[in-house]
């Protein structure tokens, strides 16, 4: 029910760099299916774990499942395909080189490559940034490259367990987590489309995560 | 010592989806190597973000994007085991080690800034100008009375300082805005050694914060 409205299969959303501000439909209906996964978050962890002894095999798999959501994911935010194909690969790239960093007992894979993903494209927003600006060579952040070293979360079990959390949440609730997680701008923004104030974003967002944390209940 | 203030859970999302500005990332990612809650909830939503990746209906790649990858990978030769260097372990001078979360930054020396209170700068590359900065605080020392033009995160790292909020000590985050008027006081004991990203600036209140004002270019 999280999934977005493109993720269920509507072809013509890759047509519109970004959704329309209303999100009116941006949820799908909780009663479509989930689509079947053809790889499951246990294989996915161990392909990655064979990535980080260097296995080749495992990497055009991880490839092959990975790449093309993480384009479909920065389009989502309003990236351009050519530009979204571009932070695909190099998320691709950073994951072969890093993956023996991952930590199968700190999250799933899917997490582990969606901060991968995430970092890359503010590593491309703050270039861009440095180049307009010229002049600025100071380093970039990577205060959070790595998944944090605690390691109380088994991967599968949390996996499901966020599927079915985000199901869980209201419609109000999944909108703003899927916006402050999609849609590439800050809250500001985000009150702004929406129509309502910062400050009930805000508050939404502290709900929504709040609900997540007692729907996850003895994982805290 | 146990934590009792902590970041929002909104900024807690703003950092695990990756729009918080790097100044305040790093004063929250600071936190997090103190905070096992926090840590665990910015997992949990970096799991939410797993999630939407793995529900993503596929974006083809174009043609040849594998190859592509495939050229890049084997160009890159074995990869050598990850060396980071350890600056977790450099002090700041005093008794506290300096988070992980600066070990990638460059800092300014120590720079006096007003009575019994010195502040040292980090080098943080960001378009939206939250400055960063390590302050020190003598024991004792009241900071002047002021508000904010724009949001400022405090961690605590060493010492504490009390104000109408409570007490903060070794961990403790402050998230303060517009609407929060405070006068820290530096508990005695040891120096009060904080991570603060500030946007905007401070206005102090008073005669002697409008005295201080020209001198504490905070």
């Amino acid at each position: 029910m999280i999934a977005i409205e493109q993720w269920a299969g509507s072809a013509e959303w890759s047509a519109r760099p970004r959704p329309r501000s209303g999100v009116g439909s941006f949820v799908r209906a909780s009663a479509m299916p989930d689509p079947q996964p053809d790889v499951t978050a246990a294989d996915l962890a161990g392909l990655l774990d064979a990535v980080g002894r260097q296995d080749r095999a495992a990497f055009i798999r991880l490839f092959e499942h990975f790449a093309p959501r993480i384009k479909a994911m920065l389009m989502r935010s309003g990236a351009a395909a050519a530009q979204a194909e571009d932070v695909a690969q190099d998320t691709m790239l950073t994951i072969w080189r890093k993956a023996h960093l991952y930590d199968p007992s700190a999250g799933s894979a899917a997490a582990w490559v969606f901060t991968i993903a995430r970092n890359r494209r503010i590593d491309v927003a703050r270039a861009m940034q440095r180049t307009l600006a010229e002049g600025d060579d100071q380093q970039r952040d990577q205060a959070d490259d790595q998944p944090l070293p605690d390691a109380v979360l088994a991967s599968v079990e949390l996996q499901s367990r966020v599927r079915e959390a985000l199901k869980g949440l209201n419609p109000d609730q999944q909108r703003v987590i899927v916006m402050s997680f999609f849609e590439d701008r800050p809250h500001a923004e985000i009150a702004e489309a929406l129509g309502i104030p910062l400050g009930t974003v805000k508050s939404r967002i502290r709900l929504a995560v709040q609900r997540l944390r007692d729907l996850l209940g003895e994982l805290q | 010592m146990s934590i009792t203030h902590h970041p929002h859970a909104e900024t807690l999302a703003e950092l695990a989806s990756g729009h918080l500005d790097s100044g305040r990332s790093i004063v929250i990612a600071a936190h997090l190597e103190r905070c096992r809650a926090c840590a665990r909830q910015v997992r949990l939503l970096e799991a939410v973000g797993g999630q939407l990746i793995e529900d993503a209906v596929p974006e083809p790649m174009s043609e040849g994007a594998l190859a592509r990858m495939l050229g890049l990978i084997d160009a890159a030769g074995p990869i050598a085991a990850a060396v980071t260097p350890d600056l977790a372990s450099q002090v700041t001078g005093e008794t506290a080690p300096l988070p992980a979360a600066l070990s990638a930054h460059g800092m300014g020396g120590w720079q006096w800034v007003g009575p019994g209170i010195h502040r040292r700068m980090v080098e943080v590359s960001d378009d939206k100008g939250a400055r960063v900065f390590l302050l020190k605080a003598r024991p004792g020392t009241r900071m002047p009375d002021h508000t904010h033009t724009g949001s400022e995160l405090t961690l605590v790292l060493s010492g504490a300082f009390s104000h109408s909020g409570g007490r903060f000590g070794p961990g403790d985050l402050e998230e303060a805005d517009d609407s929060v008027e405070h006068q820290p006081l530096v508990e005695p004991g040891g120096p009060c050694i904080c991570l603060v990203a500030m946007e905007g600036s401070l206005r102090l209140k008073g005669l002697a914060g409008r005295l201080l004002q020209p001198f504490l270019r905070l």
